[in-house]
This record gives C-alpha cells, structure tokens and sequence, in this order.
C-alpha cells in the first residue's frame, strides 16, 4: 500500500493532468451532446450572465452601427405597412402565422466548425427550441436549447446547419450550408439547373419548412458550376449580413408550428 | 524571476485579450489570433508543474465560460502544459541539462520553433475537439497553418514586448 502511494506520489502532476483533462473531455462531450440539456443549463446561464455584462461594454461601441441598421429595418417596415391593404389580405394567413420577439446577441462565435449565438431571452419570454432567428440582413441560426433567461443558438455559420433556400421569384429551391472559413462566404447545394440564375441575383428562405417564413433576403450569388452528372448547381453566395458583427436578433415565433408538426408525424 | 502571482496576472491580462479583442479578430476576412496559448508556453518548465496544470485549466475553463465552448479551451491548454515536458526532454542536447532549460534563454529562431509547433498542436486539437471529426481537421490543413503563422507573428511582437532583450 505504501509503496502504491508513494508510486502515485511520485506521478502527482500526470495524475492531476487525466483527471482535469477528463472533466474538460466531459464538459465537452455535455456540450455536443443534445441529451444533457440540464446538465449545460448552469454552463449556459453562467455563460449568459459573464457575456451580458461583457455585452454591454461592447455594445456601446457598436452604437453607430446598430442605429444604421434599426433605421434600415424602421424603414422596410415602414414600406411594408404602406403596402396596399389586399396584399395583406391574401396572405392573412401567413401575417398570423409568425410573431416575432426582440433580443440582444450576448455571444457570437464564428471561429470554429460549430459555432453557436447566445441571446438574451429564454423560456421565460416563450422562446422554445427549433425557432429561427433572424437580423435585419437576413438569417442569424436557429434555437437549440433555452434557458429561464437565455437561448443558445445554432448559428448558421456551423458545418451542421442546413437552410432550405430559394432563387427570388421562383420556386426554385436548395439547401444553405457554411464549408468554407469566411464568415460571409457560403454555399448552396441541389438548386435544379432548370432554374436560370446568374451572378448578382438573390437568394432568400424557401418557407418550406416551419422555422424561416418565405422571402426573408440571405445574400447574392458570387457564382455557380454544375458537376459532372448531376443536374444541380453549386452555387456560391455572399451573405448580406455580417456575421461578425451580431446585434438585436428576432426570434420567429411560429404560432401554427404544432398543427404542421402534427401533421407532418401522421403517417 | 517572474514569481506565481506574477504568471496569474499574465493569464489573466490574456483572457481578456482573448475573448474580448482576438476571439473578434477576422484577419484577411478568415483568420482569428489564438495568442491564449502564449502565456501558458512561458511558464517556467521544471518547477511546479502541478500548479501551473491547475493554472491553465482554470485558464482554459473562464475561456470556456465566457465563449460557451464547453472544456474546449480548457483540455488543450492543460495538454499544452503537460506535453511541454516532452517537447524539451526530445529537443536538449546532450550537453544541456533539462533541469537548467530555461525558455527565456532560446534564441530566436529556437523560440518560433517552439512557439510554432505548440500553436499548431493546440490549433489541431481545439477543431479536433470541437468536431471529433479527422476529415474535418485534415480538410483545413492550409487553414490552420496560416493561422498557425499568423498567431506566431503575434507571439514574437508580444515576446519582444515583454521580454525585450535590449532591456537586459
């Protein structure tokens, strides 16, 4: 037994290594795994908390820039209730569909392979997993887990993001995905060749899925090929938004989301 | 010598650093500085190597909290720490004794090859973590070079404002 202690003495910083090693491989694998929500709400709203109050020196900084935009997005709104009243009419379904709750990005990682956005509303404003998040230049990721105060977003600068988009004023659709390490630069798949597209035109969500209301702008396309035997593009697109720079965010709420969902688990 | 609490207040000044100003950094569009390395390759080798393992995941982990990225930071800091021992006990000369390496005391040319493979060891391991995918890491190979190189600039700068050697 002694010499059991004294041979563990001896290697005291090896074994401080695998041990502290092994709790940051665990909160790792916490973080990845999609399962422990509980176990990273603590992370999560401590993260918040530290982020917020980092946030708020930041902010101030970005002042100028969150005006721009504000007004930029005052001034789309503005044209929109201008609109004729019949416009409205036919989509009155669509306006009740989706609702929208104002946020602040606390967090935003755009340096790794899977980065994620935390903002500063959670469960307590009625935000639930599985709803988008957009900016006023398009779309920021979609919500992955919540907690009382915070959400953690998926951002769509992550490998495993896939948005289904569409050429403006068509039906035309493809999926959206972030392979390159620029933050602007991404790249659409399976967009049919019988589209006819061309560089300069833009590219925004499909509205075929639950999460993203059609027509919300996403970026230009910089270019396009065709791959032998296949009768898709892969088109390049530049975003409209910067996602270095994430201020306020709208969180879609979508109000007919479990009447789709329902449907959609019906055999 | 530079004493413990010297060292957690250079730890300290590179958290900051790190989250607040590189972490935002987007050189050429693309690249982001990993200089959070920096402070864990100057400390001392032989002595205290169990302290300065604490050191650097407490390092590592406020990193985590404050990006959200789990114990990302946290495990490739600490392996940074421990591995060091290796990289010296293989580099040494015959001639030199380990007990006496002192990492202020490499020339220039010696102190970018160390600086530089450590970069580049915590650069593969933090997108190693990260996406528990090889494919993924060897596809960013260029990548991760450059930013290997980029951040190697920043060490020298950062070095030579430290520890000048004209001030000697």
């Amino acid at each position: 037994m002694s010499k059991l202690l004294r041979f563990l003495a001896g290697k005291q910083s090896l074994l401080i290594f695998v041990f502290l090693e092994l709790i940051s491989l665990v909160l790792i694998i916490n973080t990845h795994n999609y399962a422990q929500l509980k176990t990273h709400d603590f992370q999560t709203g401590l993260a918040g908390n530290i982020n917020q109050r980092l946030n708020t020196i930041n902010r101030y900084f970005y002042l100028q820039n969150y005006n721009d935009s504000l007004l930029h997005q005052n001034t789309r709104l503005l044209n929109k209730l201008n609109q004729p009243q019949n416009k409205l009419d036919k989509n009155g379904a669509l306006a009740y569909q989706f609702s929208f709750i104002p946020a602040y990005a606390i967090s935003n990682q755009y340096n790794l392979d899977h980065n994620t956005i935390l903002i500063n509303k959670g469960s307590q404003d009625s935000i639930r997993p599985e709803s988008g998040v957009i900016s006023t230049h398009g779309i920021v990721g979609v919500i992955q887990k919540t907690s009382a105060h915070f959400a953690k977003v998926i951002s769509i600068l992550n490998k495993s993001s896939k948005i289904n988009v569409a050429l403006i004023h068509t039906n035309y659709t493809g999926f959206l995905q972030w392979r390159h390490q620029n933050p602007n630069q991404f790249e659409i798949t399976d967009m049919p060749t019988n589209a006819r597209i061309k560089i300069g035109d833009t590219i925004i969500t499909s509205g075929m899925s639950s999460i993203f209301p059609k027509g919300i702008p996403i970026g230009t396309i910089t270019g396009f090929k065709t791959l032998a035997g296949r009768k898709s593009y892969v088109i390049k697109l530049k975003s409209f938004m910067d996602y270095t720079n994430i201020g306020p965010v709208y969180v879609i709420k979508n109000n007919l989301k479990t009447e789709i969902d329902s449907l959609n688990m019906q055999p | 010598m530079i004493n413990t609490s010297k060292y957690i207040i250079i730890l300290l000044l590179f958290l900051i650093l790190q989250v607040i100003w590189f972490n935002h950094m987007h050189l050429f569009g693309t690249y982001t500085p990993m200089v959070f390395v920096y402070p864990i390759l100057i400390l001392p080798i032989q002595k205290n190597e169990s302290l300065y393992l604490v050191l650097a995941f407490l390092f590592g982990i406020s990193i985590d909290l404050i990006s959200n990225t789990g114990g990302l930071f946290a495990a490739t800091a600490l392996f940074v720490v421990y591995t060091r021992k290796i990289y010296f006990l293989i580099s040494k000369n015959k001639s030199q004794d380990f007990e006496n390496i002192s990492i202020q005391n490499l020339n220039l040319l010696q102190k970018s090859i160390y600086y530089f493979t450590f970069i580049l060891i915590s650069q593969i391991l933090l997108y190693l973590l990260e996406s528990f995918n090889i494919s993924l890491v060897l596809s960013k190979t260029g990548f991760i070079l450059v930013n290997s190189f980029i951040s190697l600039f920043f060490f020298i700068f950062i070095d030579l404002l430290f520890f000048n050697p004209l001030k000697k």
